[in-house]
């Protein structure tokens, strides 16, 4: 397992390095004084364009300038917004854990909708629940997100006047934003109606994560379902049920953790899905993310921002995969033995 | 006049046709090949078919609901837009920019990056693990994200957007094809062929390949599936194709504003993305399961 572990993690680091070198790149290969694209720092003052340049090593070599740009990274300088000149850092501080609380509240009802779902349907191979949960599964798997989330809007916030449309909360509520993440603020914060206050974040919330969920949820299902299937052919199925197990015990004790087993390999694909998914649906409920955020710094041409949102998601989608290997090969032994049968 | 049968003889259907066995049993992926059939007509002939030119704006017809309602005619079976645009119309010339153009692009980069994995595959140079390792961490960033960078690079528009996504896509067909043919290689009857002395070009087109199509198959439809989806949200972002243009995802994004009061502008363009992507997946999914078990006899 350690052996593992650090290839896993100089795994991380080589792709991470990579990203980065991708991030200082888009600085040369954006529109405009490469810069000015790195630091956001717009100015006719010559003397403190002469600082940043020097700072930023641009009075030498690129190899100096990568380098140069790399130590700004890591303490926490990633330039300033070339449309209002709030330092990067500082919204990526705020908006990272609005995308986080979507992202891992989606995962979380994706897993407990999708994982049952294909476990009925392996169960009911070729009957009824599973034609059913699959062709409801490929139709929802097709459905694009934007659309999904406007007949949603339609349905459900304009006609039904069920839910808001847009935003994490009512900002009557006027709850300070510390984390970025409403639901880690409201629980922080002082408030005289904190009840009433959770059940308009909830409000706020339902939409965005349902619309989230869909797709995850189905590509789960059909995944537990195929793995499912393979599992139950075993030989160990058959000596548990020659054994006498009533069957759910079977299932719950010898089929499940087995699916579980390759469906958890595939997470980090779902993963990837999830983000690109949460990026639109951020656009369309104006959540204060990284998504909605990456995509108007595009409009506005603000490259400071589009290297901080890239970098950001790129890195958290890496990380995501690489924990998901761990995960796999230090949950599931036979993996391991795989893998370095393999090596 | 036909030749008459004088001997029985038992036949035994090509790989293809067995295939093809397989797949016409399954309803719904007859279905699905229909409707994809016509998608593929009205992508050919949408001057043909279409009633009015998808950009003729009638004065006297603003949002006009389809003809089946109380209030709409005939003359527009799906109703106008609120700027009085023939819907179908629009339909119709939109199936070329979100499928026709988005089948292009997948063939273009399919073109590409099969034949460089199928190299990568063959030569000696690159087959360290580590390579396929970073391959597959880096290919975990979503095709959307990377696709919005060079559109962010090369500006907004219909072209870089398509441009984007082609590049996005060679480097997955390179992977898929390159571990397709990397899991042939030392199969036991591939090593009985290069034993027998075959040249490598032999081994590779005629000996492996055959192996690789399933792979190859589920790749193209998940790769035109994704080009669909990516083009149309690149579109719907408004930094693809631009507000004329008849593309199904731009045209969603305009309807946001008269969702509510005529909500048929909304819902037919996603109606046909759906139906598009599901078609497209349907197809992918039943050929892959009819090569699996054509295999498995």
């Amino acid at each position: 397992m350690t052996r593992y572990l650090l290839r896993q993690l100089s795994l991380l680091l080589v792709t991470l390095f990579l990203l980065t070198v991708l991030s200082f790149s888009l600085g040369y290969w954006f529109p405009g004084d490469a810069l000015v694209n790195l630091s956001g720092v717009q100015t006719l003052d010559s003397a403190l364009y002469q600082q940043v340049a020097s700072s930023r090593g641009f009075d030498s070599n690129i190899l100096v300038q990568y380098f140069r740009y790399l130590s700004h990274l890591l303490q926490g300088d990633w330039g300033v917004s070339l449309q209002d000149g709030t330092p990067v850092w500082n919204e990526v501080k705020a908006r990272f854990p609005a995308t986080m609380e979507l992202a891992v509240l989606a995962s979380i009802l994706a897993l407990m909708l999708g994982i049952p779902m294909g476990i009925i349907s392996a169960l009911n191979l070729g009957r009824w629940p599973d034609r059913f949960l699959m062709g409801l599964s490929l139709s929802a798997y097709s459905i694009p997100v934007f659309w999904l989330a406007q007949l949603f809007i339609l349905v459900f916030a304009v006609n039904l006047q069920w839910f808001p449309i847009a935003g994490q909360i009512n900002p009557l509520y006027n709850i300070e934003p510390v984390t970025g993440s409403i639901v880690l603020d409201l629980a922080r914060a002082d408030h005289p109606a904190k009840s009433a206050a959770l059940v308009d974040v909830l409000r706020h919330l339902l939409l965005p994560l349902l619309v989230l969920a869909v797709m995850p949820a189905t590509l789960l299902a059909r995944l537990t379902r195929a793995a499912m299937h393979d599992v139950l052919r075993r030989n160990y199925i058959k000596s548990a049920r020659a054994k006498g197990l009533t069957a759910s015990q079977v299932i719950f004790k010898h089929a499940v953790p087995n699916t579980m087993q390759s469906v958890t390999r595939d997470l980090g694909v779902i993963f990837s899905f999830l983000i690109t998914n949460t990026m639109i649906t951020e656009v369309i409920f104006s959540w204060p993310g990284l998504g909605s955020w990456l995509i108007r710094s595009i409009y506005e041409r603000d490259y400071p921002v589009m290297q901080a949102g890239l970098l950001t998601l790129a890195a958290l989608i890496l990380l995501v995969n690489v924990l998901l290997n761990l995960l796999h090969a230090w949950r599931y032994p036979q993996i391991r033995q795989e893998l370095y049968a393999n090596a | 006049m036909p030749t008459p049968k004088l001997y029985y003889e038992e036949r035994t259907p090509s790989p293809l046709e067995q295939v093809w066995v397989q797949f016409r049993h399954n309803m719904w992926a007859m279905i699905a090949l229909h409707i994809l059939g016509a998608i593929v007509l009205f992508t050919l002939f949408a001057p043909v078919l279409a009633p009015y030119s998808p950009n003729t704006q009638f004065t006297d017809a603003l949002s006009m609901p389809p003809a089946w309602t109380e209030e709409g005619t005939i003359r527009f079976l799906l109703g106008t837009d609120e700027l009085g645009r023939d819907m179908l119309s629009r339909l119709l010339y939109g199936a070329r920019l979100s499928f026709g153009l988005p089948f292009l692009v997948v063939l273009a980069a399919a073109a590409i990056g099969i034949p460089l994995g199928a190299l990568a595959a063959m030569s000696v140079g690159v087959k360290s693990s580590t390579l396929k390792h970073l391959l597959d961490v880096l290919l975990s960033i979503p095709s959307l994200l990377l696709a919005l960078i060079i559109v962010a690079i090369l500006g907004p528009g219909l072209d870089n957007a398509l441009l984007a996504i082609w590049l996005v896509l060679i480097p997955q067909f390179l992977h898929a094809t390159r571990n397709a043919v990397h899991d042939q290689r030392h199969r036991e009857y591939v090593i009985a062929s290069r034993l027998n002395g075959v040249s490598q070009w032999y081994l590779l087109s005629v000996v492996i390949f055959p192996n690789t199509v399933k792979v190859l198959v589920v790749q193209l439809t998940m790769a035109l599936s994704t080009a669909i989806l990516d083009i149309a949200a690149l579109g719907f972002l408004g930094l693809g194709a631009q507000s004329p243009a008849p593309e199904w995802g731009s045209m969603l994004a305009k309807s946001v504003e008269v969702a509510y009061s005529s909500p048929w502008v909304m819902a037919l363009p996603g109606f046909a993305l759906f139906m598009t992507l599901v078609s497209v997946n349907v197809v992918g999914d039943s050929l892959k399961s009819a090569i699996d078990e054509r295999i498995k006899r």
